[in-house]
């Protein structure tokens, strides 16, 4: 299991300035946009469609970029690229790997949302 | 979808407009965070979701910069680059390529579709900044040049405009072709290189069957020469004449000019033929200053050029221009033209010369002068190939019939 922080918050706040209205909208878009992006993932790999597979990866690791996540972003990569080959072969397990890190991620950033929401 | 807001209060209670940047791309979040810097950055940010959308952004609102993903559904960044590119309205749009692609391959291969520059989607806000910050400042420059592009495209249109009302200014200077006086007919034919010329030919009927007649070219071509030549014109009145001149002698009155009209400080000058049509005493009387064009055809059907080897205006305040005197007959023909008729270049640069003038006037025989002057230009026309002469040309044709004289 990954024990590494799931997302440096210091660093996605910078990003944005330390804007933390902007930050939070970008979770609610992630939280809402991430999941989909991640199905339609699921549905291209379930089809062997690469080119499909190799778009929704991409958009998702276009979001995670913005929250500086590593771990996520790298299963994110290997899925993407592996796909934009069009060798499908170890693509099960890639996606299997995305889903558990961005799963960690989105419940991380469900956490950072309520907190802020408490504050 | 797309949508537009004002992010700084620049704009406002008459501060600059700020500059704008669409950002397009299908990602929201991503989208979201480049947008939200850029308002802090004080730009105007136009938001579109697709690639479709963005380039109605684009032609909506002719942002400053667009940044645009590489990957997007349907049309892809290159994609939407190479339709910009094509587009005459929107082909100098400035565009920075968003992408996590930074293999050198790609990078040439979205510069060679359109893109200008390249925005790591991993970059940092500063160089996030500093890319943007360079792209506006190339758009501003872009705007710059089109807009002194534009100043310039006005102030041609008014400049040629201007020259078309001086050119309509100097032809009414010319005469009127037909009988000029009894027992006179003219014909000419003129033909400047630039809209506007510098060649100037008149006749003027001076009483008791004397007529005043001169051809001037000035040398150069366009708005100068032609506003020398309407003063050299001026000079040549006939009231004028008799009070600075005190005779309608053509010798006199070239040495006059060459006083009043030196060399220009460019070194321009006139070449010119003035001379006295005295219908009763059956005289010409004329006066050359370096001007070769001219010449009597007499009804009998010898050529005679009248050029006298001398200076043109302007060279020598001292010169004294000498008046020849000859006799004409009933049919006699005179020719006044300026060089830039038979000095035309094939396409060797062989000039058709006096020699083929000559022979093609000749060949025209008794032929109703409109013809032989008409014959003429089509001649040398036909020598150079083409329709535009190099120089100004002017042709004015005089026959004395045989009823008055």
């Amino acid at each position: 299991m990954n024990h590494d922080p799931v997302f440096s918050l210091d660093e996605a706040l910078s990003r944005v300035d330390h804007d933390r209205e902007t930050f939070e909208m970008m979770v609610e878009l992630f939280l809402e946009h991430g999941p989909k992006d991640l199905a339609e993932a699921k549905a291209a790999l379930g089809v062997q469609n690469a080119v499909g597979l190799a778009r929704s990866s991409h958009r998702l690791k276009g979001a995670i970029l913005q929250f500086c996540a590593p771990a996520s972003l790298h299963a994110c990569k290997a899925l993407e690229e592996t796909a934009k080959a069009g060798n499908l072969l170890h693509a099960e397990a890639l996606y299997a790997t995305l889903e558990q890190e961005l799963l960690r991620l989105l419940n991380a950033l469900r956490r950072e949302r309520d907190k802020g929401l408490a504050a | 979808m797309s949508s537009g807001s004002l992010a700084t209060p620049a704009g406002l209670a008459g501060l600059p407009t700020p500059q704008t940047v669409l950002v397009v791309d299908d990602e929201p979040t991503a989208r979201i965070a480049l947008a939200a810097r850029l308002k802090r950055l004080g730009y105007r940010v136009i938001e579109a979701v697709d690639g479709k959308s963005g380039l109605d952004a684009l032609r909506r609102e002719r942002p400053d910069l667009t940044i645009l993903d590489w990957m997007m559904p349907e049309i892809d960044g290159p994609s939407f680059c190479e339709r910009v590119r094509q587009d005459p309205e929107l082909l100098t749009s400035q565009i920075l390529m968003m992408t996590s692609h930074d293999e050198p391959e790609q990078i040439a291969e979205g510069l060679a579709r359109g893109a200008d520059d390249f925005l790591s989607k991993a970059a940092s806000k500063y160089e996030i900044t500093a890319r943007v910050q360079s792209g506006v400042r190339a758009a501003t420059l872009i705007r710059r040049l089109e807009d002194a592009t534009e100043e310039i495209r006005r102030k041609q249109e008014v400049l040629e405009r201007e020259i078309q009302s001086a050119a309509s200014y100097v032809e009414s200077l010319l005469p009127a072709p037909g009988i000029v006086a009894p027992g006179v007919q003219m014909v000419h034919a003129y033909r400047p290189s630039l809209g506007l010329g510098g060649d100037l030919f008149n006749i003027v009927s001076w009483g008791d069957g004397v007529l005043g007649l001169y051809l001037l070219d000035a040398s150069g071509h366009g708005v100068s020469s032609a506003l020398r030549s309407a003063a050299l014109s001026t000079f040549l009145r006939r009231g004028n004449l008799l009070r600075h001149v005190g005779s309608t002698d053509p010798g006199a009155i070239l040495t006059e000019a060459n006083k009043q009209f030196p060399l220009t400080e460019d070194g321009n000058y006139f070449t010119i033929i003035f001379a006295r049509l005295d219908i009763r005493a059956r005289t010409l009387s004329y006066a050359t200053a370096g001007h070769n064009g001219a010449f009597l055809q007499r009804s009998s059907g010898e050529f005679n050029w009248m050029a006298r080897p001398n200076l043109p205006l302007g060279f020598d305040a001292s010169t004294t221009y000498v008046t020849t005197d000859l006799t004409i007959a009933p049919g006699d023909r005179l020719y006044l033209l300026s060089d830039g008729l038979y000095e035309v270049p094939d396409s060797s640069g062989a000039l058709w010369g006096q020699d083929r003038l000559e022979e093609t006037i000749c060949g025209c025989g008794p032929r109703p002068l409109t013809e032989v002057v008409a014959r003429s230009i089509e001649e040398a026309i036909r020598w150079q190939g083409h329709e535009q002469f190099p120089d100004d040309v002017a042709l004015m044709g005089v026959e004395v019939t045989a009823a008055v004289v």
